[in-house]
């Protein structure tokens, strides 16, 4: 017994040892995962007056991240244990949603649901937002009006006319056999919208808004279980709703269990009655057509209080919204030019800088990474994000060095349906001779491009071409303008380089550009034939202009038709979007009918109807992530020109994981000290695992040239961003999803001692000047009064021009270079050893004798 | 210790009596009487009993590192303190020179933080279990040009793991033979920060340099060496006679000091003696006279192996 008892001891001491020794989180990497259980019931009340409950289910619903949100980011979220839903929409968005039967309803509320709260920051159906009227209120015979018979709602709401005291202004009264309900909408800044017409909305409600409704009956499978992105809007996207960080908000789900039934006279009460209604679908069904459906089990009523008290009440919070530094900082913002690959970060991040007064006033600016560069250079910018090695732009260049501050890269996003309702495709593999049929504009999308000489016999977009059929089976086969092109950046960007370094280094895809067939046949745009990669800038070559018929069409012809099918955009963000909505950014409608009034206007296509959606685009990781896009996995194996196949055995695909991304950043080399790494394309490939759309995004500054503030302001970013700023986290300062941290150790260690490296180099502003001038001066432009350190810096490791005195004498101080690393392995893991081997053993020991005890008994 | 049979109730009478008997409380015995009580084959009992016995002396080191190391260092810095104190009072605390290695050359004093740590000469994982020590090819703190001191920062009483966070900033009183100075804590410096400029002719600078993990279980896996420099605010003082210049391998960062193995195997042949006696002992003169005599001889035979197994580990640690 002893032995137990100081073995006992023992393992006491060795826990609290590592109690006392773990540290405490910060808050702000707390994305908030949410799960909740509830039972939910439907519970009618017979003629007789018995009440019985007709159904009830144990739904759980979660979400995986609820915390500082950002407008239009999407969160996931599922359920399981709920009814199995029946008659599902090919829509399920707004009042598309409205005909189906027993989905989950999911909103958004302003307010949380506690009641603790005052009721104006409790949330009820008057505070969330539906982006139409047949949502909220109604009108319907008596006979029919289900509400009217809810044995958990008062008796004024199941008087004739319920949510409002009288008939506002401005709505009709319901006829002596009618009833109405209507759930006003109280606008964040007091105002309530009656909701009886489409005319009492809020504007944000208005018949083709800016945004597509965000709110939805989602479909539950036959398991019970069921899953969506939901997109969140901000009080930018949203007023009225009014959501952002000092207002609180939370996302309703409302499992439809169908009305609950009170004693009643009259057909309504009826046992086989509308309010009784157990639905007209096979659970599972389908209800293409948009066929009625029983309303008491469907979405409409979900403000009935026997459904609204089913609800599961997700709490959320928004982050600082994007303007908050203009707001809360009057401090002239240093602004740093560069890749947009950094937006997502940045707006994570400014706020950590901006709201402190120790630190500066950051701010990113979107720029191509040449120009951002050549800025910086110049000394127009203090520094430049790049996510490769640029130009010089010639003299006095101020020697820039490039320190890593982010691992983040592009992604192909995408949205589509598979055909009959299944759902969304979340498995797209694409390879880089896809893109480059994409990218070249090689698919003739509609019988105008088959006119286009040399696409005649390509299929007409991408879903028709074999090789995806063979990549991505089960999509549907119906041409689309939009599936034709993939949506990229007009600008120059080294995103754009990148997926070119992609192409040019797969030899099937190098093959097709060069002219020769795919496997099937098909041929490149000739325009794009023998087109020299990588580029920066994706040029518009195609020339082609089809005959039109069409007297619109006809009219506005005087452009190239396949350009005008991509065409490219300025920034990834809206691309993103555009995805998001399932809007092709194509200039392919035409409306109009040739009149003054209403001449012949080329526009935007219109979105793409969900269950048909089929759209790819580049966007940036961050964004992808924001908003919750599906994205594509990438091929790294190179094959070799060949045969046709018919599925994607042999070939390897690796999605934008941090996995993938850290295999990529492991095959990185940099050439010397403050050098950019070099991701060779060729190497991504071959280290199986690597996603071949990683980028490593660097901060560029002088290392010489530059203010002595402004040097210590850019090496200060740095250092922080590469320490504080790497935390994967939603709060302010952390680092957001689609990208990966940079960490003193660990794959991306060699990031992190370049990046302080560079930081070094950038306070001390030790490099070399064109303008430099001997050494008794000193080596900033500066002047007169840079200190010793600086001026000694430039004579000292990277030692000046030749003719520059030799004056590293004792009493002239002299940079020693960098710390060395000193390590040792037996320090790392001497303890951690100790403890694992003693716990082992000392668990093993008295097993073996327990194990023996109990062979004894038997 | 605890797989030793003592106490473990004995069902012979304990007075000595049997030696007549065949194998008269042998090692043999013993095992069979496990054996049968427990019905555990004799290698079984072997090797649950060895398991038991290295999962006692891996977790015996890790607590003594851990937390009996924090005892002995407070100990220690006790005893240094009234020696320096004495040798303070009557000015012969060294100046220069050529310093016994383990002799006491100073105190740092961080009052806002209640850090008071006597630095000893020498920075031999030895000397460091209970002090930080003051590296022998450097000049003493408070003098003109660069002082080094090393400390432990999570083991043994971890007396610089304060050095880095919550020192930062703050001044530091240095108190040696020639005087107190004052130094300014400036910044924590890991591989690849710059080196800063060697100081200016009269002034001076203290190198704290310790370890850091980093990472999962960071606490306990210090394997990077990092350094904390700290400017002089004071007037330096001169120079004493020269030190010496070079200094052992055992001296340098993350060293270990492989010069006690001798010393270690003797302990641990004594340890073992000691394990091995006392349950003949305890057959001869009965459990209590043996555990009143034996215990402290092992335990401090245990403490001893312990304290020598450091020797070999980096100084750091």
């Amino acid at each position: 017994m002893s032995r137990r008892r100081i073995a006992l001891l023992l393992g006491v001491l060795v826990v609290a040892t590592f109690v006392t020794s773990s540290t405490v989180t910060a808050a702000g990497d707390d994305v908030g995962a949410f799960s909740q259980k509830k039972t939910v019931t439907r519970e009618n009340v017979d003629a007789f007056g018995n009440a019985s409950t007709v159904d009830s289910q144990d739904v759980t619903l979660e979400v995986d991240h609820t915390k500082n949100l950002q407008g239009r980011e999407r969160v996931q979220v599922s359920w399981s244990g709920a009814r199995a839903s029946a008659g599902r929409a090919t829509n399920p968005y707004g009042e598309n949603g409205l005909a189906q039967e027993y989905p989950m309803v999911i909103l958004q509320c302003r307010g949380r649901d506690d009641s603790s709260l005052s009721a104006g920051k409790r949330l009820s159906p008057e505070t969330c937002w539906t982006s139409s009227r047949q949502q909220r209120s109604q009108v319907a015979d008596t006979s029919a009006a289900v509400w009217r018979l809810d044995p958990f709602a008062t008796e004024a709401d199941r008087g004739q006319v319920s949510g409002v005291s009288k008939v506002p202004a401005g709505c009709s009264s319901p006829g002596a056999d009618s009833s109405l309900h209507l759930t006003p909408f109280k606008a964040a800044n007091g105002k309530v919208y009656p909701a009886c017409s489409n005319d009492t909305m809020p504007p944000e409600a208005a018949i083709d808004g800016a945004f597509p409704p965000a709110e939805q009956a989602a479909y539950t499978g036959v398991d019970g279980k069921g899953e969506t992105s939901f997109e969140v809007r901000s009080s930018i996207e949203n007023e009225s709703l009014g959501c952002n960080e000092s207002t609180p908000c939370s996302i309703v789900a409302v499992p439809i269990m169908g009305t609950s039934c009170a004693r009643g006279t009259g057909d309504l009460a009826d046992t086989n009655g509308p309010c009784r209604a157990k639905g007209q679908f096979a659970p599972g069904s389908s209800n293409f057509s948009g066929l009625g459906v029983d309303d008491a089990v469907s979405p409409l009523y979900w403000w009935a209080e026997s459904n609204w008290r089913n609800r599961i009440s997700v709490p959320i919070t928004f982050g600082a919204s994007p303007n908050v530094c203009n707001v809360l900082d009057s401090r002239a913002p240093v602004g740093f030019y560069g890749t947009e690959l950094m937006s997502q970060a940045a707006l994570q991040w400014a706020p950590a800088y901006c709201l402190r007064k120790d630190r500066f006033r950051f701010q990113h600016n979107v720029q191509p990474d040449q120009a951002s560069f050549t800025l910086m250079e110049q000394k127009e910018a203090p520094g430049a994000f790049v996510s490769g090695a640029q130009e010089d732009a010639g003299e006095d260049n101020g020697s820039p060095e490039y320190a890593p501050t982010a691992v983040t890269g592009f992604a192909v996003s995408y949205v589509m349906d598979r055909p009959d309702n299944a759902g969304e495709d979340s498995d797209l593999k694409l390879n880089a001779r896809l893109i480059a049929k994409l990218l070249t504009q090689s698919y003739p999308a509609s019988a105008f491009g088959k006119d286009h000489p040399g696409l005649g016999d390509n299929p007409l977009s991408i879903n028709q071409d074999p090789e995806f059929k063979a990549l991505n089976p089960g999509l549907d086969s119906i041409a689309r303008e939009a599936a034709a092109v993939i949506m990229s950046l007009s600008e120059s960007s080294d995103v754009v380089k990148a997926i070119s370094q992609y192409i040019a280094t797969d030899p099937e895809a190098s093959a097709f550009i060069a002219g020769k067939a795919d496997p099937w046949g098909m041929t490149v745009n000739p325009s794009y034939k023998d087109i020299s990669l990588p580029v920066s800038e994706w040029p518009l070559l195609d020339e082609f202009i089809p005959v039109m018929k069409d007297d619109c069409l006809k009219a506005n012809n005087d452009t190239p038709y396949l350009p005008r099918l991509a065409a490219p955009v300025t920034s990834f963000r809206k691309i993103a979007e555009a995805v998001l909505d399932a809007w092709p950014l194509a200039q392919t409608r035409c409306t109009g009918i040739g009149t003054d009034l209403s001449p012949y206007v080329l526009g935007r296509s219109e979105r793409q109807g969900v269950g048909a959606r089929m759209l790819l685009g580049v966007t940036t990781l961050g964004d992808a992530e924001r908003f919750g896009l599906r994205t594509a996995s990438l091929q790294t194996s190179q094959i070799p020109p060949g045969g046709t196949f018919s599925s994607a055995a042999g070939r390897t695909f690796v999605g934008p994981t941090r996995a993938g991304m850290a295999a990529a950043v492991k095959t990185a080399e940099q050439a010397k000290r403050g050098a950019p790494f070099t991701l060779d394309m060729e190497k991504v490939r071959r280290s199986k695992g690597a996603y071949p759309g990683t980028l490593i995004v660097y901060t560029a500054a002088r290392t010489a040239g530059l203010e002595k503030s402004t040097a210590r302001t850019v090496a200060g970013f740095v250092r922080t961003a590469t320490t504080e700023g790497q935390r994967p986290g939603s709060g302010n300062g952390f680092l957001p999803s689609g990208y990966l941290p940079i960490t003193r150790a660990g794959t991306t260690a060699a990031l992190f001692t370049s990046a302080q490296q560079v930081a070094a180099d950038i306070e001390g502003q030790v490099g070399e000047t064109a303008t430099q001038a001997p050494a008794d001066t000193s080596a900033g432009i500066g002047g007169p009064g840079t200190d010793a350190l600086t001026d000694a810096a430039a004579t000292g490791d990277d030692a000046a021009t030749d003719d520059a005195p030799k004056q590293a004498t004792s009493d002239q101080l002299e940079s020693l270079g960098s710390t060395a690393s000193l390590t040792s392995t037996l320090a790392a893991w001497a303890l951690p050893l100790l403890v694992l081997l003693g716990l082992a053993a000392g668990l093993a020991g008295p097993a073996m004798r327990v194990l023996a005890a109990r062979r004894r008994l038997r | 210790m605890t797989t030793l049979p003592w106490g473990r109730k004995d069902s012979r009478p304990a007075n000595g009596r049997r030696r007549g008997d065949k194998k008269p409380g042998g090692v043999r015995d013993v095992l069979a009487e496990a054996t049968s009580s427990s019905s555990m084959s004799e290698r079984e009992v072997v090797v649950s009993s060895g398991l038991v016995v290295l999962s006692v002396i891996m977790l015996w080191l890790v607590v003594q590192m851990l937390v009996l190391g924090g005892l002995e260092f407070s100990r220690g810095q006790d005893r240094l303190y009234g020696q320096l104190r004495a040798e303070l009072a009557t000015g012969e605390a060294p100046t220069g020179g050529v310093i016994a290695p383990g002799d006491p050359v100073a105190l740092l004093k961080l009052p806002s933080l209640g850090v008071d740590q006597v630095v000893v000469e020498g920075t031999s994982a030895g000397h460091m279990l209970t002090a930080p020590g003051h590296r022998r090819d450097t000049v003493l703190p408070g003098q003109a040009g660069v002082s080094v001191l090393y400390g432990r920062s999570q083991t043994f009483g971890k007396p610089f793991q304060v050095m880095l966070q919550d020192a930062l900033g703050k001044d530091m009183n240095v108190v040696t033979g020639q005087g107190t100075s004052t130094y300014r804590i400036e910044q924590v410096r890991r591989p690849g920060d710059p080196v800063p400029a060697p100081p200016a002719a009269g002034q001076g600078r203290l190198t704290l340099v310790t370890s850091q993990g980093s990472g999962f279980l960071s606490a306990l896996r210090p394997g990077e060496v990092v350094y904390v420099d700290a400017s002089l605010r004071t007037k330096s003082f001169a120079g004493g006679a020269a030190r010496v210049n070079t200094i052992a391998k055992s001296e340098r960062p993350m060293a270990g000091d492989h010069s006690v193995l001798p010393m270690l195997a003797l302990t641990l042949g004594g340890l073992l003696a000691a394990v091995v006696a006392t349950p003949f002992a305890r057959r001869r003169f009965g459990s209590v006279l043996t555990w009143m005599i034996a215990a402290p001889v092992v335990l401090a035979l245990a403490w001893f192996a312990a304290d020598l197994t450091v020797y070999l580990l980096p100084n750091l640690l």
